[in-house]
Parts: structure tokens; sequence; C-alpha cells
């Protein structure tokens, strides 16, 4: 069964809800939480079905980025003599060497959040190792932080079309 | 369901009686009427009613609203210093209801809940951001310069307030991120990099403060009573804390609730720095406006997490996160260009 869709579905119920059941509800504590309760429904029901590929095109650039990243943070690993860097860089090429998809061709949105808080995790960590010691500048450090500065400001961009997505007129 | 209400209502009615009797032994015959729920706060439920009774002879009648600390919310702060600090700057020009007597442990309340002064005026903030509330808008904000600068040269050690957290011109801004950042790390559902990016941005990024001063914390449209242009009072010191008097001035004008409509940021620091003889440096200005994003973004994060796990039931809080992207970007889009490249 395709129709309703999940989407259309929870449309209908946010509808409802404000036009038959609000209008019954005396201003106060409850009519609050039922204005709350609809303006989730109504976001929930306008990203329900953008959630999968958003996490996927989320993973894609991450991954991505951190490919290309990959290189030039082997060379600051070189470059200092700073464990916690290796260790990142270690886990960084061990985590990008796993399959990107590896839940065969439609992976599910589980699978895809799962892989995307690990992908989060790994930029955290960086990011947090890379502070430790501002001091060490370098040609190579300041391009991971154009990069990841960068890639978080796209991350922002893709999330908000799901935390606040534009109501059709 | 209404009835349960109803009862409800008898039970606190019964409950600030014998309190009130508590704290005024010498008080006869206590009395409470009009109990009714005010608006609920995310982290205090507000109640108005009057209190009557006879002392020595002569009949007392006061109004009052009750503060009671919600069950878990966006943040979970004690209420004894926010009682202390109400109760210190009453008579210093700082507009502030009159604090009367708190119930620290819950103990006959229910939950730990204060009493203070009910204070005419309303808090009506979204009227003030509309265009034909411009005129009026305008007083309020002129007056709001008057409340800042009076807040921020009150002497506050003279005044009893140094049981709040110490701090130096030097350490301001840390201390602050410290708190937010721990807060942040208790209470975030996944690694958040933005977060963590923006977080030492700003440990990397601190302005030593002009000079350290009582700051409320939560200072904005939204958080005073007004009536016509001009503060009765200044309302929810639950953040109140010594530090930088700049954060207040940029928290009051995040987008939200900023009444820069009707007068600019740049103006309102002219203003304040006249009156106060306090200086609004750019450094400053810039930190505090980029840290305020993320108090904000944290104190969202705290509600959703509150929900999730069962804390509270109130769904407003429910869905708090997802606001937080928009003052990320906020954040992001303030950077300086030239910090491009340093500092993730």
């Amino acid at each position: 069964m395709i129709k309703p869709t999940v989407s259309e579905l929870l449309s209908g119920v946010a509808i409802s809800l404000r036009e038959r059941v609000l209008p019954e509800i005396p201003a106060g504590t409850t009519r609050r939480q039922i204005q709350a309760a609809i303006g989730i429904i109504r976001r929930v029901a306008l990203v329900w079905d953008k959630t999968g590929p958003y996490l996927y095109a989320d993973n894609q650039d991450l991954e991505e980025t951190l490919r290309w990243m990959l290189p030039v943070l082997e060379g600051v690993v070189a470059d200092e003599d700073n464990a916690r860097l290796v260790a990142v860089s270690t886990k960084l090429r061990t985590t990008l060497d796993r399959s990107t998809q590896p839940a065969g061709p439609y992976p599910s949105p589980e699978a895809l959040g799962a892989r995307n808080i690990e992908l989060q995790g790994l930029i955290t960590e960086l990011q947090e190792v890379l502070h430790e010691n501002p001091a060490a500048q370098s040609a190579s450090r300041t391009e991971i932080n154009s990069m990841l500065r960068a890639l978080l400001r796209r991350m922002l961009t893709r999330e908000l079309e799901i935390n606040s997505p534009a109501v059709k007129p | 369901m209404r009835e349960a209400a109803h009862d409800a209502v008898r039970i606190l009615s019964e409950r600030l009686c014998d309190f009130i009797q508590a704290q005024v032994p010498e008080a006869q015959g206590v009395e409470i009427g009009n109990l009714s729920p005010l608006t609920a706060g995310n982290t205090r439920n507000a109640w108005s009613f009057d209190a009557s009774w006879t002392e020595r002879g002569s009949t007392h009648t006061v109004g009052c609203v009750m503060l009671r600390k919600a069950e878990a919310g966006q943040l979970e702060t004690p209420l004894v210093p926010e009682f202390e600090v109400i109760r210190a700057l009453w008579g210093t020009g700082v507009p502030i209801p009159r604090a009367y007597w708190i119930d620290p442990e819950g103990k006959w309340l229910e939950r730990p809940a204060f009493i203070m002064e009910r204070v005419a005026g309303t808090s009506d903030f979204p009227t003030l951001l509309k265009p034909e509330s411009a005129e009026t808008s305008r007083g309020v904000a002129e007056h709001l310069v008057e409340v800042a600068a009076r807040l921020h040269t009150v002497d506050w050690r003279a005044l009893g307030l140094d049981f709040l957290p110490a701090t130096s011109a030097a350490t301001a801004a840390a201390l602050q991120i410290e708190y937010w950042e721990s807060l942040f790390r208790k209470h975030r559902m996944e690694p958040h990099p933005a977060i963590v990016g923006a977080f030492i941005w700003l440990k990397e990024h601190q302005p030593v403060a002009d000079r350290i001063t009582v700051v409320h914390g939560d200072f904005r449209y939204g958080n005073l009573l007004y009536e016509g242009k001009r503060i009765n009072a200044l309302l929810d010191w639950e953040m109140v804390h010594l530090g930088d008097p700049v954060e207040d001035l940029t928290w009051a004008y995040r987008a939200l609730w900023s009444p820069a409509g009707v007068m600019s940021l740049e103006e309102f620091a002219e203003r304040y720095t006249k009156l106060s003889g306090i200086p609004v440096r750019p450094e400053n200005l810039l930190f505090y406006r980029l840290f305020n994003e993320m108090k904000h973004t944290v104190i969202s994060l705290t509600g959703s997490k509150s929900f999730h796990d069962g804390r509270t039931r109130n769904i407003v809080l429910a869905d708090r996160a997802s606001t937080v992207t928009s003052y990320l970007i906020q954040f992001f889009d303030w950077l300086p260009q030239q910090d491009l490249g340093k500092a993730s």
C-alpha cells in the first residue's frame, strides 16, 4: 500500500487537530500542548519522505570530504609527533575503507543514520585533537580546518531542510 | 478532568495557607483567594493569588505570584540563588518584584517554590515586535537600556551577591563556555560536530571583560513586565550569574526577540555606555553574539533531551532540538572571514 503516504496521513491528522480539535480547547496549558503537538506532526509530515535522501547525501558529502582530507591529515601526522593524531588518522582510514553503503542498494534510514553518527563522531574527534595543540600551525592544518569549516556549513544547510522545512503555500 | 483540576487548586490553596502561616507566625486567619495558573514557563510554573491575614489587629492583603519548579525542563537551575538575587536587588532601582518567602526543598508546596509580589503589566513581547507597536516598543527599549545600565552598575559585593560563582575579567568568558559546554556534552544525543567546532572557536577567542557585574542571563523582551512604555519588573532570573555585562546586551538582541526594529544594537550600546560608563567593545560584542547562539542551542538540546528521557512530558520541549540548526547557521555566518581556515 502506498496511498495515503505517511506524509499525507500526518498532514491530514495535523489539519484535523487544528481545525476540529483546537477550537474546542480553551486557552491554557492543554491548548499549548496540543498546538505544540500539531507543530511537530506538521514538521514530521513535511520531512518524512526526505529523511532517507538527506542522510544519504550527508553521508556522501562527509565521506567524500574526509577522503580528500585524509592525505593532508597523514601529512600532518608525519610532521608532528602526536599519538592522538595518529590514532584519529588511523581510525579515519579504517572507517572510510568500510563500504559506504553496506546494507545493499537501498539502505534503511536506520542504517544511514548509524553511519551518519559514526562519521559525525570522526569529525568531532578530529576537531578536538586539532584543538589540543592550536599553536601547531601549518599549511596542512589550515587546509584541514578550511575543509572542515566548509563541510560543517554544508551540513547545516542540508539539516535546515529537515528541521525547518519550507511550507508549501 | 475538571474536578481533578479543581481538587489540585484546592489542595495547593491549603498548602499555601499552611506555608504562609509558617512564614508569618503571628498571622491569623490566613486566606488564599483567586488562585490561578499563569502562563507556564519551561522551567518554572507560575501561579497568581491573593493572600490575606490579620496580624496584631491589622489586616494585610498582598497580591502574590508563586514560581514553582517544573518537572525537568530546558534547564535545571536551583531556586535559592534566584530568590536571593531578587531579594538583594529590591530597592536598588532595578525594577524587580519584592521577594517574600521561599520553600527551597518543596517541603510545603510539593516542589521547590518561592513567592514574590505580583507586579502589574504584561510580558507579551510578540505585540512589541509588531510594526503598529513601534512607538511603545521604542519607549520600552529606551527604558530597557536604563534597566541594563542600572543592573550592571549595582555594587553586587555590597549587596551580598558574592555567593554567586566567582569569576574575573579574564575568566568570565571561560567560565560560561565551560558551563554551557558541559551541559551540551551531558545532553547531546549525537556528536554534533558543528557545535563542537563552535565551542572550539569560542575557547580560542575569549575576550576580557571590562568589569564583572551581575548578569541577568535571560535579559530580553518577554522577560519583563511592561505597562505602556515603562518596565515594571524584570523577570526570570534563573540564569543569573556574575560575568561580562555584554552578555546581557547581546542576548537582548537575538533575532527571536530583538528590538532592533526600533533601536539598533549600536544605538542601544551607545546609550548604555553613556548611562553606565561601561564600554562595549567590538570583540566582546561579537564574542557574546556568537556565544549566545550556542547558549540557546544548548538550552534547546537540553529541553529535547528531558522530553526524550521522560523527565518531562511537556510537548513544547519535545522537538526543540530541531530549532538549533538556524542558531548554528547564524553562528557560522557571523564568524569573521579572516578566521576561516584557523580553528574549525
